[in-house]
C-alpha cells in the first residue's frame, strides 16, 4: 500500500510489456525476501504468492552458488524465466512454447531495469512514500514567502491554516501490511491469537506514539474480515519473511489456508 | 491356474528394479563422461533407492544436494501453477556456479558447472535414449 506509486508504475509497465509481447503469459517482480513488488493483470495474487513460496527454497540455498542471478525452467508447454534486475529485484516471466525468447528477453531486460532505475531516481525510497510530502512543502513555502512580503494584507492565520491542511497527510493513516498465512499449532497455542513480525508491530507502535498494539484486523482478498489478538513471532525461522502465523480456527473463520495472502492492520483503541 | 498368475506377478516384480538399475548405471556412466567436460564441477544422481554424488568440493555436498532438490521441487510446482505441462529441465544460475537439474525416468539429476560451461551439450548427452 505504501509503495502504491512504485507498484502502479511497474504494474503498468508489465501490462504494456504483455501487450508488446503477447507470448508473455505472466510477469511479476519480487524481492529476495519474498516481497512482491508488482504483477501484471493476468497473474492472480494467489499464484504470485505460491510461486514466490516455491522459489524461496532455491533462494535459501543460493549462497552456495553465489546467489541467484537467473533461473530458466523449460516445460513441454512453455518456459519460466527468472532474472535478477538491478541487484535487488527478480523479474519472473512465463512464456508460451512458441515465444521468441530473444525478443522477450530484449524487451524485458531493457524496459524493466530502465523503469526501475527511473523510479529510484524519481522516488528514491519506494517503501517510505510518506516521506515525499515534507519535501514538497518547503518548496511551496519558499514560493509563497515573497508573495507574502509583497502583499502584507494576507493574514498569518490564513497561512497557518494552509500549513495545517498540508500537514494532514502526515498524520498516521492506518497502515496495512500484506502477509502470507502460515500455520500456527500446538497444545498451548491460543486459538484467538495470531503472530506477526515484531518489526511490523514496533513500526506500528512507533507510528502511534508507542501505543501497544494488541489487536489486528485481518482481511482476505475475498473480503472476509476478523479481529483477533496479536503477538510477535517467536520462532526465528519465520521472522522477516512477511508471514502471519495463524491458528486453524482463524483460518477456518476466514476460509483461507497456508500460503494465501491477507491484509493486516492494527486496531487502535 | 492361480499358480501361473503368481509367477507372472513375481517376474514383473523382479524385472522392474532391474530395468531401473540398468538405466541408472547407464546414466551414471554418461554423467562420468560429462564430468570430464570443460567447467563441470560435479553431479548428483538420485532415485528412490540410491544416490551417487561426485563433486570436486566435498564440503558443498549438503548445500548442493538441498539446492538441487529445491530446484526440482520448485520446477514441479511452477509447472503446475502455470499449467506448463511436463518439466524438461531447470537451470539455476548463480554468480559463480550454475546448476542444471532434470528428471530422467525416476532419476533426479543435477549437474553443477562453472557459469560459462555449455549446458546444451550436457542436456544432449543426458537426453540421448
Amino acid at each position: 500500500m505504501e509503495s502504491d506509486v512504485y507498484s502502479f508504475a511497474l504494474k503498468e509497465t508489465l501490462n504494456e510489456i504483455g501487450n508488446v509481447c503477447p507470448d508473455i503469459n505472466n510477469a511479476f517482480v519480487f524481492k529476495e525476501n519474498g516481497e512482491v513488488v508488482a504483477s501484471d493483470e493476468k497473474t492472480s495474487e494467489k499464484t504470485v504468492t505460491r510461486v514466490v513460496d516455491a522459489f524461496d527454497g532455491i533462494l535459501e540455498k543460493a549462497d552456495s552458488i553465489g546467489n541467484i542471478e537467473g533461473v530458466t525452467l523449460e516445460c513441454s508447454k512453455g518456459r519460466v524465466n527468472v532474472s535478477l534486475v538491478n541487484d535487488d529485484f527478480y523479474l519472473l516471466t512465463v512464456t508460451s512454447k512458441k515465444a521468441d525468447i530473444n525478443y522477450v528477453n530484449t524487451v524485458t531486460r531493457v524496459i524493466i531495469p530502465t523503469v526501475l532505475r527511473l523510479l529510484e531516481k524519481i522516488h528514491p525510497a519506494p517503501l517510505k512514500s510518506s516521506e515525499v510530502s515534507p519535501e514538497i512543502e518547503p518548496a511551496t513555502s519558499e514560493i509563497e514567502e515573497p508573495v507574502e512580503q509583497a502583499e502584507e494584507t494576507i493574514t498569518p492565520e490564513e497561512e497557518t491554516l494552509e500549513k495545517e491542511i498540508k500537514l494532514e497527510p502526515l498524520l498516521p493513516e492506518t497502515p496495512v501490511n500484506q502477509l502470507i498465512v502460515e500455520n500456527l499449532g500446538g497444545l498451548l497455542v491460543p486459538s484467538d491469537t495470531v503472530r506477526i513480525d515484531k518489526e511490523i508491530l514496533s513500526q506500528w507502535e512507533e507510528l502511534y506514539e508507542d501505543k501497544k498494539i494488541n489487536m489486528v484486523e485481518i482481511e482476505t482478498f475475498d473480503g472476509k474480515t476478523t479481529t483477533c489478538k496479536v503477538k510477535p513471532i517467536k520462532d526465528s525461522k519465520y521472522e522477516g519473511k512477511g508471514i502471519i502465523r495463524m491458528p486453524e480456527k482463524i483460518q477456518l473463520t476466514l476460509e483461507i489456508k497456508r500460503g494465501e495472502l491477507v491484509r493486516v492492520k492494527p486496531v487502535i483503541d | 491356474m492361480p499358480r501361473k498368475k503368481k509367477t507372472v506377478q513375481n517376474l514383473a516384480a523382479v524385472t522392474e528394479p532391474l530395468t531401473v538399475e540398468t538405466s541408472t548405471n547407464d546414466l551414471r556412466a554418461r554423467l562420468d563422461e560429462i564430468k570430464a567436460y570443460d567447467g563441470v564441477i560435479g553431479y548428483i544422481l538420485r532415485n528412490s533407492t540410491s544416490a551417487a554424488i561426485d563433486l570436486k568440493d566435498p564440503t558443498k555436498i549438503i548445500d548442493y544436494a538441498i539446492l538441487s532438490s529445491s530446484a526440482l521441487d520448485a520446477s514441479q510446482k511452477m509447472s503446475e501453477l502455470f499449467n506448463l505441462g511436463d518439466v524438461k529441465d531447470i537451470i539455476v544460475e548463480g554468480k559463480d556456479v550454475k546448476v542444471l537439474s532434470l528428471t530422467v525416468d525416476e532419476n533426479k539429476i543435477s549437474v553443477f558447472m562453472e557459469k560459462n560451461a555449455d549446458c546444451s551439450k550436457i542436456l544432449k548427452k543426458l537426453r540421448v535414449a
